[in-house]
């Protein structure tokens, strides 16, 4: 019995694992290591945006600004990243700079002044749009270094770094929201908020840092967008919340709060780069990859809740 | 209290601030001067921005005032900033139309006001007083021309849409069509979208890479957006000398692709031309002189040969 309740545990695990033997039986591709090589890379942008907003959800939150940041700090990066201009370090930290900036303030108006998040992130949104159009006058910033583009596609040990990247930021975020006082406190403070506040725990303080772990990493995914693209664009990343929070919610965590990680974040992304690496390979229309998306991202929700409800 | 205090605070900016609001000034303007509001698709598109350029420039040459607003690709929006000109009694409006059916009414209630408008860049199903533009259809033809002489009318074709069901994607698609139904060698084997963006149209390339390898001979893309992301795919893939990939628009990044010989060409749509040419209409009809009831601004193709020219 135990077994099967563990099983349930890992159910959104077992279906991205039956869609996967189902697709390389389908498509002769599908389970080739350069098209898993390509699936990670493009899933990789997403991923640390799903991650960041993860840790915004699991308190209750919710980030809309995460697409914005993404554009925000890919112009500032590609303006900073001309050839001969600066070294390669100044157009990187200050992208995540502007996206650490622009979460801070997510973070300060939500605990200062008590509007929803959903409020407050959707005006970040539109305030960090305009100022990405107004820094790039409008126009795609192009003409970047060379060391800046081998970021988004060049290889270190025989592995994309954009794989490195995100091998690198999976594993730190795992261990802040598991092996860490502030994880501990992101779950408490999900879980029941005055319970949190009562025990102690400074509840601005890990807001502000749940928001602004959200903006660094939407300032990294930004870099990492320009690099591969190789040019700076003011409307880059346009609804990319959206998928970052379909990835999080396929993977099991609570919009309501207190529940979710960073695994399962994981797999929700890599489920939407299969599907959508899939219906490529085997070219659905996209009309009807978008009606498949849909409903995963219900059907997963209806998983969970079935979940919750034999867990009483 | 302080709270209070900073919301307090808020409130006098926000007023400051719309005290300063350029409609304030409204009454500064001089009375006999020609004043034409201009209502555009979206200013976060490079290449209308490019001709609201071209517009700006042309309108001070010809010392006339110019209303210019951003309907954010929202044909609602655009109507509502129609009505708004009829009501500040404009003397002519110049629409650059989001949609072909749903910004129809906008043409239909300036003609009812007896207000001159004028469609540039996009068609209206209403016939407004004049057109500048180009024929979309034209562009779709000269890529795929050029494409099929490249081939010596025999190969395998990849197309990479815009976003499904605007005019410029149906009309480019029937362009190219067109041709390939002359060429019976030439054979569609994957059509997608890719919504007009370069990361998802790296995306798509990668997957068709992956499923369809090197039977892959020619890529047409709807924009050069996409053409440059199917190009990184390619020589990421290192296939890019085996592949063809042509786009329209001829925007600055395409230009530099051409000219270095990744991108093979790009079809030029003259921003120059459709700016100023509707502001000249626009002025003439306003001065109740006759303009044409359509002018058609040619295409042109650009390969590495003549690329030159048009390189700032």
């Amino acid at each position: 019995m135990r077994y099967i309740n563990k099983l349930r545990h890992y159910g959104i695990f077992i279906v991205f694992l039956a869609i996967c033997i189902n697709l390389s039986l389908i498509s002769p591709q599908f389970l080739t290591i350069s098209n898993w090589t390509i699936i990670i890379t493009q899933v990789s942008i997403n991923a640390l945006l799903a991650f960041g907003v993860t840790f915004v959800i699991i308190t209750g939150g919710i980030d809309l600004s995460l697409g914005s940041i993404v554009a925000v700090s890919g112009v500032t990066a590609a303006m900073l990243a001309h050839p001969n201009t600066y070294p390669l370090i100044v157009p990187i930290l200050a992208a995540l700079f502007a996206g650490l900036l622009i979460g801070a303030f997510n973070g300060f108006m939500i605990t200062k002044s008590k509007i929803a998040p959903f409020i407050v992130t959707l005006g970040t949104m539109t305030i960090g749009r305009g100022l990405a159009l107004i820094l790039s006058d409008g126009r795609p910033v192009s003409n970047l270094s060379d060391s800046f583009v081998f970021i988004g596609s060049g290889k270190l040990l025989g592995l994309p770094i954009l794989i490195l990247i995100l091998v690198i930021m999976f594993i730190i975020c795992s261990v802040i929201l598991n092996k860490t006082t502030l994880g501990r406190y992101i779950y408490a403070l999900g879980g029941n908020e005055q319970a949190a506040r009562a025990s102690g725990i400074m509840v601005t303080r890990v807001k502000m840092m749940v928001y602004s772990i959200s903006g660094v990493l939407a300032g990294l995914a930004g870099i990492l967008l320009t690099s591969r693209i190789t040019t700076g664009q003011p409307n880059a990343g346009a609804g990319f919340e959206l998928d970052a929070i379909a990835a999080v919610v396929i993977g099991g965590t609570s919009t309501s709060g207190g529940k979710g990680s960073i695994g399962g974040t994981m797999i929700g992304v890599l489920l939407i780069g299969v599907i959508n690496n899939s219906l490529d390979l085997l070219n659905v229309s996209s009309y009807y990859q978008q009606v498949v998306m849909g409903l995963i991202i219900i059907g997963a929700v209806v998983l969970d809740s079935l979940n919750q409800k034999s867990n009483y | 209290m302080v709270m209070k205090n900073t919301f307090l605070n808020f409130l006098v900016g926000v007023l400051l601030l719309s005290a300063c609001n350029p409609s304030a000034n409204e009454k500064q303007k001089n009375p006999d001067r020609i004043r034409i509001g201009v209502s555009m698709l979206s200013m976060q598109n490079e290449f209308i921005v490019n001709i609201s350029d071209e517009m700006q420039i042309k309108a001070e040459e010809l010392g006339v005032e110019l209303i210019m607003v951003d309907a954010e690709r929202s044909p609602l929006k655009q109507i509502e900033q129609v009505e708004s000109f009829i009501a500040q009694k404009v003397d002519a409006i110049i629409l650059n139309p989001c949609e072909f059916e749903a910004s129809s009414p906008a043409v239909t209630k300036a003609l009812d006001a007896n207000i001159p408008i004028v469609n540039v860049n996009s068609a209206t199903k209403i016939q407004p007083v004049s057109f500048v533009g180009s024929d979309d259809v034209e562009s779709g033809r000269i890529a795929m021309k050029y494409i099929s002489e490249k081939l010596g009318g025999k190969g395998n074709i990849v197309m990479i849409q815009g976003l499904n069901g605007q005019a410029a994607q149906i009309q480019r698609e029937q362009g190219a069509k067109e041709i390939m139904e002359q060429n019976p060698g030439l054979k569609m084997i994957a059509q997608q979208t890719a919504e007009w963006d370069r990361s998802k149209s790296m995306d798509l390339m990668q997957n068709w890479i992956q499923s369809y390898g090197t039977k892959i001979n020619a890529v047409f893309a709807h924009n050069d957006e996409m053409g440059l992301g199917a190009v990184k795919a390619l020589q990421d893939a290192g296939m890019k000398d085996r592949v063809i990939v042509v786009s329209i628009d001829a925007i600055a990044d395409a230009l530099v692709s051409v000219k270095k010989g990744e991108l093979d060409a790009t079809v030029f749509q003259d921003a120059k031309k459709q700016g100023a040419g509707a502001i000249d209409a626009a002025v003439k009809i306003a001065k109740g002189q006759k303009s044409e009831k359509e002018i058609l601004i040619p295409f042109k193709l650009l390969t590495k040969v003549d690329v030159d020219a048009y390189l700032k």
